[in-house]
């Protein structure tokens, strides 16, 4: 083929991404699978449409965050969007459900969500925000315990060594925890703001300028907040008060950030008890960018991939906003960028028996 | 295996004496090549002290009781010369693990990666210039490496401008008449005097930074930070000069 020919092709709109067959049957084959482990965990699918409203998709987070949203107006002027996640549509379905007296709702999804982007699909797909990416994830309603955390990060495990996925690594945080400790140790929470969103970007470097840049002279060196956060591991099972030596600037606050260490303690015990400790760390730095959870946050990280290709987390107070209190927890696998992690490792080669394959072992 | 992308030119030249005083496993062969990936030499760490820089003699004394680094093949190093622009690229795919690349660089980017460490090295800043004449008057077209940061500088400023991106030799387009500012990185101020040129504003200090692709960071947890605890301490041992 000569390139140097005016053709009378058409192009893609910015993000957009064609799938050829085969790398088409690849994802279908990899959203099955997962599907498959959520079905045996009796989650039942649902769907719904691309679009909801704006303030739908506000509910429970800042108002900042809709910046990375594609927003149009629908025909009689409201503002709408495309879905960047599948959470707010799900806590809009469950609320009247509950309402009705349903005590656990156990619902999953493999929808299509969007992004704003600047960059070609082909660019954005494996790192970074994509225009159009495809969530297969689920949301667990109602109960609210250590072991359901545990159950639903040891289903995210299984869903990773059902598709054959070995070298990966989760990083387990808590919502609330940088926050307080931070405040507790003496920030204002205007500045503790900018350094979670100095942590949520990796900006290490930043979040030590900023704190040395505090003209509180009693403070601690950003340098030292930073590796007190990420050494802190609750599989020492240890007190706080054991690990650091701590005098809170806010002593309500202090007893605030013993107390989530306690029940990260607890949370680790937990995951010890259930085997599911390998190949899984606590960094109090990872911090989501995403304001509505409550509880514990979770990534998962695959080699060749420079994005999480699984994350979630618990969120309490969200089925609130949608009329309907109820305490939650949930997560998405990314599943282009699974099929990144797993075309590394030539899963496509591998013989396929329908039904039967990505079993690891 | 470890991927170390660096930044070709000031910054690797600048950084590489503080990798070396840090103990770290260093590219073979590295000045005299003109090939662009390097593995570590394995001859383990005691044969690097010797090429040590400076203040030898405190640094070693860091590295007492730590096992070495590049000897078995988990810990490998393998070092890219890349393109400053193309680092960030690098370490946002995972092609790289860790890069070593100008604040500048990472901000114009916009990539994400982890930035861990301020490697203070290969400082310099970046600049408003402009011919002496243009000194006080709006700035109407400013010629830049970096279109992303200095629509956000003018803008800061409430000034409109039009931004016009160059791949090098900014202040040929200020000399010819091109452009009336440019926005570049300035070291010395030489380039810009032999042209005739004067700087209007310091926009920021940028300097060598150690960034880190996001699932690398996690993966590969512990020797990445080991790295940039060792860097840390050579750091802090040359300032302390």
């Amino acid at each position: 083929m000569s390139i140097d020919v005016v053709r009378k092709w058409v192009d893609r709109p910015l993000g957009m991404q064609d799938l050829f067959p085969q790398q088409a049957k690849f994802r279908r084959k990899v959203e099955s699978v997962l599907l498959e482990e959520f079905d045996e965990h009796g989650f039942e699918m649902v769907s719904c449409g691309a679009f909801e409203y704006v303030d739908t998709l506000l509910r429970g987070r800042a108002a900042a965050e809709a910046e990375a949203w594609v927003r149009v107006f629908d025909t009689l002027g409201r503002t709408v969007a495309l879905r960047p996640e599948m959470t707010p549509s799900i806590a809009r379905m469950a609320a009247p459900v509950l309402s009705g007296g349903n005590k656990e709702i156990k619902w999953c999804y493999a929808e299509r969500v969007y992004h704003r982007t600047d960059d070609p699909a082909s660019l954005s797909w494996v790192s970074g925000r994509a225009a159009e990416s495809t969530q297969v994830g689920v949301e667990w309603i109602g109960p609210s315990s250590h072991e359901v955390d545990a159950k639903l990060l040891l289903m995210c495990q299984s869903g990773l060594k059902r598709l054959g996925l070995k070298d990966w690594q989760m990083v387990v945080s808590h919502a609330g925890f940088a926050s307080a400790f931070l405040s507790a140790s003496g920030i204002e929470s205007a500045v503790v703001d900018d350094l979670l969103a100095m942590l949520a970007r990796g900006d290490y470097v930043g979040f030590r300028r900023i704190v040395d840049g505090q003209e509180d002279t009693e403070l601690a060196s950003g340098d030292v907040l930073l590796s007190v956060l990420s050494k802190l591991d609750p599989f020492s099972s240890s007190r706080l008060t054991d690990l650091i030596h701590v005098s809170w600037k806010d002593a309500s606050l202090g007893k605030q950030v013993e107390h989530y260490w306690d029940s990260l303690v607890q949370f680790a015990a937990q995951l010890k008890s259930m085997g599911l400790a390998n190949q899984l760390t606590f960094d109090l730095t990872l911090t989501r960018d995403i304001s509505y959870y409550t509880g514990i946050v979770f990534e998962v990280f695959a080699n060749g991939v420079g994005a999480p290709v699984a994350l979630g987390g618990r969120y309490d107070g969200l089925l609130a906003s949608f009329g309907a209190p109820a305490p939650a927890v949930g997560f998405t696998y990314e599943v282009e960028r699974l099929m990144a992690a797993l075309s590394e490792i030539e899963w496509t080669t591998q013989p396929t028996n329908d039904g039967e394959t990505g079993a690891s072992e | 295996m470890l991927t170390i992308a660096l930044a070709k030119g000031r910054t690797a030249d600048d950084v590489m004496p503080l990798w070396t005083s840090a103990l770290l496993p260093k590219p073979e062969g590295m000045d005299e090549s003109r090939s662009l990936v390097f593995h570590a030499s394995t001859d383990g760490l005691a044969g690097h002290a010797d090429g040590v820089t400076g203040k030898s003699a405190g640094n070693a004394g860091n590295a007492d009781g730590r096992s070495g680094f590049g000897e078995s093949e988990d810990e490998a190093f393998r070092f890219l010369l890349a393109k400053p622009a193309d680092v960030p690229t690098y370490v946002s795919f995972g092609v790289a693990d860790i890069g070593i690349v100008g604040k500048d660089v990472v901000l114009e980017s916009g990539r994400e990666v982890y930035e861990l460490l301020d490697l203070k090295k290969a400082e310099c800043r970046l600049c408003v210039a402009g011919r002496p004449e243009h000194r006080g008057k709006p700035a109407h077209r400013v010629a830049t490496k970096y279109p992303r940061l200095a629509d956000q500088y003018f803008r800061s400023r409430g000034e409109a401008v039009e931004i016009i991106p160059l791949g090098g030799s900014i202040e040929l387009a200020a000399v010819i008449g091109l452009a009336d500012r440019i926005f570049d990185l300035v070291q010395t101020g030489s380039t810009l005097k032999a042209n005739g040129l004067v700087i209007f504003d310091e926009v920021m200090d940028v300097s060598a930074r150690l960034v880190a692709n996001r699932s690398s960071y996690r993966t590969k947890r512990r020797l990445i930070d080991e790295i940039s605890a060792r860097l840390g301490e050579s750091i802090t041992a040359q300032a302390g000069v």
